[in-house]
């Protein structure tokens, strides 16, 4: 228990006063996971529900204005906030900044007549949209579309009730006519290997995928310290002492274990409490602790192995750092990290699936995104742990041959 | 229990025996039958030229590399049944300075003290028993980065007595220190073998430290031992007296060679101090009496143990490779 306790005090004491090792594991993913939860939200909302605020000026006094406020109300993706419709454009777009509103929608003083006229007669546009220069062009394109399409449904209502006496000699019921407003198009997301799939938030997106790549980065703290033991004579002394290979490896293994748990607590934290705070959404945890444990586990396992693995490797903490750092950065492009997977093309998603990080990184989506049991990780889990425990014993190999350890 | 305790104490009893004790690496010998007892209670220095195989031998002494062949039995116990028990009763500071330097004195301390089992009181015990030998009580707080060369020495040091070891490794203990905390190392080391019969095997390059500390010394060089004596022994052999006599003295030396214990080195003549001495001056004074040679100097040389070694090692550079 002592021999634990100091272990444990020694290397979390090691870590603590390393300011480089505290910047690679809590300070960059924490900085990137708010970086990106931000910069990333109005790109990932575009698959989602979430409302998007416009401000609505109607300066129309006819009652055709008020229906189409009516029906652009009913639109999922944005929340329409009205204002008085005296306010001049310079006002609006003071508000739009106070407001951080990236929307302001004009109902012009000719709408109602525009649409009562018929084609081809309309001199002005009846609707002007102010846009902050920020928003995405998909994302201006998408409201757009939607007050397009409201517009045209209120123009052919309007053409409706002008024939209505036609109609109804014709026997065609008009509300029947009016009634196909909803969309006929069903969307289905195709993902690749077939499993079911939700398209992640910025934020969902965000704190599993850097907490993933922040775990893995331990490969070089770690391997610096185990490469500084073998060269200061440390390790020899140990040995000399009759600490085995397995109690020095275990002695390297659990220490870190609890640093990534501590990274685990620390982002998810971040993506829950500190996210919002900056006008992000909340990252929500699902409903699996255990499943959550467990895909944390398996991570912490393959990045501590691999980084033992790369020390049994490298001589010098500079090659360490140096095959740790590439290896990782290729793990996170490739895997998912840096570039969310389902914005990849086919190829390259098969080919994500090479990298461990990739394997986190879905285990861990599984619980945050797809409220996943602790059994759904489990494929993801057992990967890792192979790959973990084929690097342990091939370090254990390597580690035998040297004669310093 | 360490069933060491229970053995009768005998000094003068070898306490570590070495039997054709080979090792090589990669094909390449580095430790070519060697046989070697240590004296319990002795402080034994091991000299050799760089690449030798001190490392190599204080490493398979201490457990931390095995043999390829021969039998080594530490305090009765055979260390390639039962290298933990040999493990126990020693104590190995290396070379280099091992330890973390991102802690404090007393967190390395604290963290080398458990791996050897020790807790609580019995931990802050020799804990302080280690800072007092380490002269390091105004620093044990203070991070070890901060330290001097000789205070990173005394704590290295320090370390390696925590389990109040019955046979000490010292690897060179005293590379890169000021003659202060040289001169202190040197004293502790003394004191813990006086005080306590510990068995200290010592490597050093530098002569006059093992001339100060040692009981015996052996050389080893190319894998092999190739001196073992007492230490009093090899410096009597080194003793000798010169005498200057021109090249006249020369060449009524010359006519007694050969005989063993008179040399003649760069017209000086050497006459070791050896049980013939007394006959061998006779001789010479005879011969210089009879061709009327006048003696010019004599100095009763002491051949100093690096002259020694070096004669022994044939001089010529050691790279290691």
């Amino acid at each position: 228990m002592t021999k634990s306790f100091y272990t444990l005090k020694k290397e979390f004491l090691l870590i603590a006063r390393d300011v480089h090792a505290v910047t690679v594991l809590f300070v960059m993913p924490a900085v990137f996971i708010m970086i990106m939860s931000l910069a990333m939200r109005d790109l990932f909302d575009l698959h989602h529900s979430v409302s998007i605020d416009v401000l609505a000026v109607n300066r129309d006094a006819g009652n055709k204005s008020d229906a189409f406020l009516k029906a652009i109300e009913k639109l999922p993706a944005f929340r329409f906030h009205p204002l008085d419709k005296d306010a001049a454009t310079e006002r609006i777009g003071e508000a739009m900044h106070s407001r951080g509103v990236k929307f302001a929608l004009i109902i012009k003083e000719n709408f109602s007549s525009s649409i009562e006229k018929g084609r081809g007669q309309e001199v002005k546009k009846p609707i002007e949209l102010l846009v902050d220069p920020s928003v995405n062009v998909q994302t201006q394109m998408v409201l757009r579309s939607a007050l397009d399409g409201k517009l045209a449904k209120l123009k052919g209502d309007t053409f409706l009730d002008s024939i209505e006496p036609f109609l109804g000699a014709a026997g065609i019921d008009k509300e029947e006519l009016k009634a196909t407003e909803d969309s006929q198009v069903a969307v289905h997301y195709i993902y690749k290997g077939g499993r079911s799939f939700k398209i992640p938030s910025a934020v969902q997106q965000s704190v599993p995928a850097w907490l993933v790549f922040s775990m893995f980065f331990i490969v070089i703290p770690l391997s610096n310290t185990f490469i500084s033991e073998r060269g200061q004579g440390t390790l020899m002394r140990l040995k000399s002492m009759n600490v085995s290979r397995l109690a020095l490896i275990a002695g390297k293994m659990v220490p870190y274990l609890f640093i990534n748990a501590i990274q685990a607590v620390v982002m998810i934290g971040i993506g829950v409490y500190v996210v919002p705070f900056f006008g992000g959404t909340a990252l929500t945890l699902g409903n699996s602790l255990g499943g959550l444990i467990l895909i944390a586990f398996s991570v912490s396992f393959c990045a501590i192995a691999l980084a033992l693995l790369i020390a049994s490797v490298a001589r010098t903490t500079e090659q360490a750092t140096t095959i740790g750092g590439v290896l990782n950065i290729i793990f996170g492009a490739l895997g998912g990290i840096m570039v969310p997977r389902f914005v990849m093309p086919g190829f390259m998603q098969d080919l994500s699936l090479l990298s461990p990080m990739s394997w986190g990184l879905e285990g861990f989506l599984d619980i945050f995104l797809r409220n996943g049991s602790a059994s759904d990780p489990l494929p993801e889990s057992l990967s890792l742990l192979i790959l973990g425990g084929a690097m342990l014993i091939l370090t254990i190999i390597l580690l035998r041959r040297q004669k310093e350890v | 229990m360490r069933p060491f305790r229970n053995l009768v104490i005998c000094y003068g009893a070898p306490l570590i025996k070495i039997e054709h004790l080979c090792k090589s690496y990669d094909r390449k010998i580095v430790l070519d039958d060697v046989n070697l007892s240590v004296r319990r209670g002795s402080i034994m220095g091991l000299l050799g030229p760089n690449g030798a195989g001190k490392t190599t031998l204080i490493s398979i002494l201490t457990g931390v590399i095995g043999m390829d062949s021969g039998k080594i039995t530490v305090g009765g116990f055979d260390l390639g049944r039962d290298p933990g028990s040999i493990q126990a009763l020693c104590s190995y500071v290396p070379q280099t300075l091992a330890f973390y330097t991102r802690l404090s004195a007393r967190e390395n301390l604290e963290y080398f003290g458990s791996l050897w089992g020790l807790k609580g009181k019995k931990l802050k015990e020799r804990m302080g028993f280690c800072i007092d030998a380490g002269s390091l009580q105004a620093f044990v707080g203070k991070r070890v980065d901060t330290f001097s060369g000789g205070m990173k020495r005394r704590l290295n040091l320090a370390i390696g007595l925590l389990n109040e070891p019955e046979i000490l490794y010292l690897d060179e203990p005293t590379v890169g220190v000021d003659a202060q905390s040289r001169n202190y190392i040197l004293e502790t080391i003394r004191k813990i073998n006086r005080e306590r019969k510990t068995t200290i095997i010592y490597t050093s390059h530098y002569m006059d430290e093992i001339e100060q500390v040692s009981d015996e010394i052996a050389v080893i060089d190319e894998g092999r031992i190739i001196l073992h004596e007492e230490k009093q022994t090899i410096l009597t052999h080194a003793n000798a007296v010169l005498l200057g006599a021109g090249q006249r003295g020369v060449e009524a030396v010359k006519t007694l060679q050969p005989r063993e214990g008179i040399r003649i080195e760069k017209e000086r003549i050497h006459i070791e101090r050896d049980e013939r001495f007394s006959e061998n001056m006779a001789a010479v004074f005879a011969v210089f009496r009879d061709r009327g040679v006048r003696v010019d100097d004599m100095v009763s040389g002491h051949r100093t143990l690096e002259e020694f070694f070096l004669r022994l090692t044939n001089d010529r550079l050691r790279d290691e490779n």
